[in-house]
């Protein structure tokens, strides 16, 4: 753990979820409030059904509370609209998602440039990020495939190295093991962990793996839409 | 079963959208197959009413051969349903120098209605008609601003009669006409008055009893009357009037192909993407026990309740459409004709039964295939679409569009017309085929080109566009679409003009058919600001090449002047010199492409050419075609007068500074002698108000075709949505903002579009050109394709995909991400 662990990079205050099912709402969340240093590496877990996802989307902005508030460096982003959001998600934060979400007809390099591109970055500016990033990953022989051409294991590691391209404040992760066998399962919370250790990269993954949990420095328990 | 009802049912009840939008691409093409068909049968049958003329349902005509017969003469055979006795004779109308001939007839109007009854302008019966009263076509009153209860007079055997205008009748039935002029109708009496014919009639018009074909009728009458009293003929040449009609509704045709081909794109495509869509349900089905069959039948049912739905409304909403074209064709046509609305029950099948088969077929495939699939890979998702190289299937796409492109110039005569067919069916597979790869070779190097103009959302866009199958099937559709209304418009006005300016790059500005003695030529050739005078002497039906009559013969003093004012296309380049030096030495005669065939004649041939008056042998020294002139043989006018004892010439032709001026000149010398004479610029605008109007159906049904690409083409980007959906979420996810996201998409549109118009106007080109090669044979035309044309229907092509991609960036705004990405 890196010294700037004091600072917070996300808090959740009081954030209430419904989701309507025909005529009925059902309340997911019912008022989680939580703090995620800098630095730290929080695994949120409970059962199926828990809102733990739900949660983990809430605080990375892909989806927005029904009441409550997430502050991001201090700074209410449940108020952003789309252009401000956009730009958070290509700036300051990172996601992997447990079906790896790569768009299947770019190559590698292309999917793990995207937020750089989208950002207006020019490519050749950020060969040497990239060489390094495929490298952490290791995936530099693989640089020109696309992603139907690559194992599960494979797909997320590239997902990771998107998620890492622009030096993220913080990373957000869902079941990203969810859907691969335990050994490349195992390979990749190892990556995750050399990363967090590395480089103080802020995580936060869902995960129902008390397994893949245990490479986390903070496990959070979420049941009926409440923190335990 | 029941419960495979509602689950049907259910399907199509809570996917509104999509079922509508396959509703009306199934609708809309039963209904431009439906119309196109029948507007088709409907124009030739037009076609056949106008060719038929007076005659009517009547195809077989009996003259008696010493000039008067009676009804009472035919033999009352089971084989004649209806006879009509017509007396005929011929005057002439002279109205501000204009000399118009006017075919008088006259029957027993009871007979005359049953089988081809007059219909007046006031859509009553005709009653009280008698004395010197008269009925005129609205075609001849409106011309010469006639009225009802006007007197006109007529030159009858060189004296002027006068006749009050009782009644104004359509340019129908009777009145209908092949030749120029115009027909009237006189009370019988009347008539065989004037004529001197007291008793019996011209000619008896029989229309044959239901089942019965007119070379039978012919043979029966000819059995049955006695030798040499009578002579029995066909009235009209069904096979030919058919062979003309069907070339003149060939654009209508043209529409069907198209239609049906857009047709079974578009259902295909959607049906593609929703048995995708339904991948899981079959796993489940598959899973519960449903066997291959049980899945496959279920999904079909659909499919066939889509088909049968679009087929009968799509139908009764044809039927209206068609009545309304053919209304208002009826209405713009200044004559009035009537064209009769065939619903014929052949269109109405093949349309329902398109709707339900192509339909069936389109959702078969790919149900069939995915019936097929592993229950286990179904059930977890994993199903990857079966991977075909490439390179073989571009390879294919290669071979098939050369051979399409070359098959109708190495196809005989014979199958030319199959050939043809194969050759347009060939482009369009061969061109899917090959779009994949032109899409990519064509989207790194626009990567390139909006990099540097949008930026990295262009970059992006671009690259988004390689190896996507959303957007080459987009392209498809869109080069189908472009394609169609860029070959139909062509051929179309390609058909308007040449029916309409059939003295297209013909020289002469003037023409006038009359009895013209040496002197009126000379007094013509000293006009002020005359030109070029070129008179002819015409034989009809006079002179026989060993043997054979030639329906026209002509001669002229200079073949030169000949060929160019009546735009000879001889058969090779050097031929039209070869004839010129051999009309200037011994006698020699250029024969018509259709001559030669009919005769068998060939170049080098010597023919004896004989006409009664005299006889000698010519020397066949060319060939060719003409639209200005129906000759079959041209010799040199000395020998003419020298075997054939030509003394007058019988038509004229002209060039002059001022065409009219000539032309008032001309009628004066004429004076009241019979003639018929106009302008070239007066001949069209006549030609153009009949053969115009009858054209325009087409025109609309372009639009249709439009109507159809634009729902095909909102369909598809709807379908590429909803696929897209996914893709835009991931997007999304990694930071791509709305603006960003609309710019990419607008983008992505109007690559298409640019894409699928540069496809469209290629192959559309490659197309017209196998449709001129299949037509090329009948026509001495060369088609001239208007770039604008091109252009305007790749700009419409592009217009329509910027369109279609407004409601997918609308809905893209609204995406839920987490569900979008969260399952796969």
């Amino acid at each position: 753990m890196k010294a700037f662990i004091d600072n917070i990079a996300v808090e959740g205050k009081n954030i209430v979820k419904d989701f309507k099912l025909g005529d009925t709402t059902i309340r997911v969340l019912k008022g989680v409030s939580l703090k995620v240093l800098q630095g730290e590496f929080v695994s949120i877990m409970g059962q199926s059904g828990s809102g733990k996802s739900t949660l983990l989307y809430i605080l990375g902005g892909l989806d927005t509370p029904t009441g409550g508030t997430v502050y991001m460096n201090g700074t209410n982003i449940s108020l952003w609209g789309d252009e401000e959001m956009s730009k958070i998600r290509r700036q300051k934060i990172g996601f992997v998602f447990q079906f790896y979400n790569l768009i299947p007809n770019l190559n590698v390099e292309e999917n793990i440039m995207l937020p750089l591109l989208l950002d207006g970055k020019k490519m050749r500016e950020y060969k040497k990020q990239l060489n390094h990033i495929l490298e952490v990953v290791g995936l530099s022989d693989r640089r020109k495939h696309t992603p139907r051409e690559l194992s599960g294991g494979q797909q997320q590691r590239v997902a990771i190295a998107r998620a890492l391209i622009g030096n993220p404040e913080i990373l957000f992760a869902d079941e990203l093991t969810g859907n691969l066998d335990s050994e490349t399962g195992t390979e990749i919370m190892n990556l995750l962990r050399d990363i967090n250790h590395e480089s103080g990269q802020t995580i936060i993954m869902v995960t129902h793996s008390p397994e893949a949990a245990k490479s986390s420095s903070r496990i959070i328990t979420v049941r009926d839409g409440v923190i335990e | 079963m029941k419960i495979i009802l509602k689950y049907i049912l259910t399907n199509v009840k809570e996917r509104k959208a999509r079922t509508a939008v396959m509703l009306l691409s199934i609708l809309l093409s039963t209904t431009l197959l439906f119309v196109s068909f029948s507007i088709g049968v409907s124009y030739e049958s037009a076609q056949r009413k106008m060719a038929r003329g007076k005659a009517g349902r009547a195809t077989v005509s009996v003259f008696a051969a010493d000039s008067s017969i009676d009804t009472n003469d035919i033999p009352d055979l089971p084989a004649i349903r209806a006879k009509v006795g017509m007396l005929e004779g011929t005057s002439l109308y002279h109205e501000s120098g204009y000399y118009e001939t006017v075919d008088l007839i006259a029957a027993d109007l009871s007979e005359l209605n049953q089988i081809n009854k007059p219909r007046l302008l006031n859509g009553r019966d005709i009653s009280d008609f008698s004395g010197n009263q008269i009925i005129l076509p609205d075609r001849f009153t409106s011309k010469y601003g006639i009225e009802k209860g006007d007197t006109i007079t007529l030159q009858i055997s060189g004296t002027p009669v006068r006749f009050e205008v009782v009644e104004i009748a359509a340019y129908d039935t009777v009145f209908l006409r092949q030749a120029r002029g115009a027909t009237a109708l006189l009370p019988l009496p009347t008539l065989a008055e004037l004529l001197g014919q007291t008793d019996g009639y011209s000619e008896i018009l029989l229309e044959p009893a239901e089942g019965i074909g007119t070379g039978e009728l012919i043979i029966q009458l000819e059995g049955a009357l006695p030798d040499g009293e009578y002579g029995v003929s066909e009235i009209v040449n069904e096979a030919q009037i058919a062979a003309d009609a069907r070339q003149k509704s060939m654009p209508f045709f043209l529409i069907s192909f198209f239609s049906l081909t857009m047709s079974i794109f578009i259902i295909y495509s959607s049906y593609k993407v929703i048995t995708l869509e339904r991948l899981p349900i079959i796993g489940t089905f598959r899973s519960i026990g449903a066997t291959e069959k049980n899945v496959t039948r279920i999904l079909l049912l659909e499919s066939v309740l889509y088909g049968c739905l679009g087929g009968l409304i799509g139908i009764p909403v044809g039927i209206i459409i068609l009545k309304m074209i053919l209304q208002g064709m009826g209405q713009s046509l200044t004559q009035g004709i009537e064209i009769p609305v065939v619903i014929s029950l052949p269109g109405v099948l093949l349309s329902f039964s398109v709707a339900v088969v192509v339909s069936l077929l389109s959702a078969w495939l790919p149900v069939r295939r995915a019936s097929c699939l592993p229950i286990k890979d179904v059930v977890l998702g994993t199903v990857e679409e079966k991977h075909i190289p490439r390179r073989f299937i571009v390879g294919i796409g290669i071979v098939l569009f050369v051979g399409s492109a070359f098959l109708p110039n190495m196809a005989s005569s014979n199958i030319l017309y199959l050939a043809g067919g194969f050759s347009l069916l060939g482009l369009i597979a061969a061109t899917i085929l090959i779009i994949p790869l032109v899409t990519n070779l064509i989207t790194m190097g626009l990567e390139r080109l909006y990099g540097l103009i949008f930026k990295n959302e262009g970059r992006l866009a671009a690259r988004n566009m390689r190896d996507n199958k959303n957007i080459t099937q987009n392209i498809t559709l869109l080069f189908i679409s472009i394609s169609a209304v860029i070959a139909i418009s062509v051929v179309g006005n390609f058909v308007t003009t040449y029916i309409s300016d059939v003295f297209h790059d013909a020289e002469l500005q003037g023409f006038v058919d009359g009895y013209m003695e040496p002197g009126f030529v000379e007094q013509v050739e000293n006009m002020d600001g005359i030109e070029k005078v070129l008179p002819v002497y015409v034989f009809e039906n006079n002179v026989q090449g060993n043997g054979i009559t030639f329906s026209r013969l002509e001669a002229t003093d200079n073949l030169e002047w000949y060929s160019s004012m009546l735009a000879l296309h001889y058969t090779d380049d050097t031929m039209q010199e070869q004839a010129i030096s051999a009309f200037a030495g011994e006698r020699s005669v250029i024969l018509s492409e259709s001559c030669m065939e009919r005769t068998g004649f060939s170049i080098g041939d010597t023919i004896v050419l004989s006409n009664g008056a005299g006889e000698n042998s010519y020397m066949v020294t060319g060939s060719f075609k003409s639209r200005a002139i129906d000759v079959e043989a041209v010799i040199f006018s000395t020998y003419a007068v020298s075997d054939f004892d030509a003394t007058a010439y019988d038509f004229l032709a002209y060039t002059a500074a001022d065409p009219d001026a000539i032309m008032v000149q001309i009628r004066d010398l004429f004076g009241d002698t019979s003639n018929w004479s106009r302008t070239v610029e007066e001949f069209n605008t006549d030609a153009l108000s009949t053969m115009g109007a009858f054209l325009e159906p087409m025109h609309s049904m372009t639009y249709f075709i439009l109507l159809l690409a634009t729902v095909g083409v909102i369909n598809n980007l709807l379908i590429n949505y909803m696929q897209k959906r996914r893709t835009i979420a991931m997007y999304k996810s990694v930071g791509l903002s709305n603006s960003q996201n609309m710019k990419m998409t607008l983008i992505e549109g109007f690559s298409s579009g640019l894409i699928g118009a540069a496809i469209a106007i290629f192959v559309s080109y490659m197309e017209i050109q196998t449709i001129f090669i299949v037509a090329g044979p009948k026509i001495s035309m060369v088609p001239e394709l208007d770039a604008w044309i091109f252009l305007e229907a790749g700009a419409l092509g592009i217009i329509i995909t910027l369109l279609g991609s407004v409601v997918p960036i609308f809905k893209s705004r609204q995406i839920k991400l987490v569900e979008e990405i969260k399952f796969e």
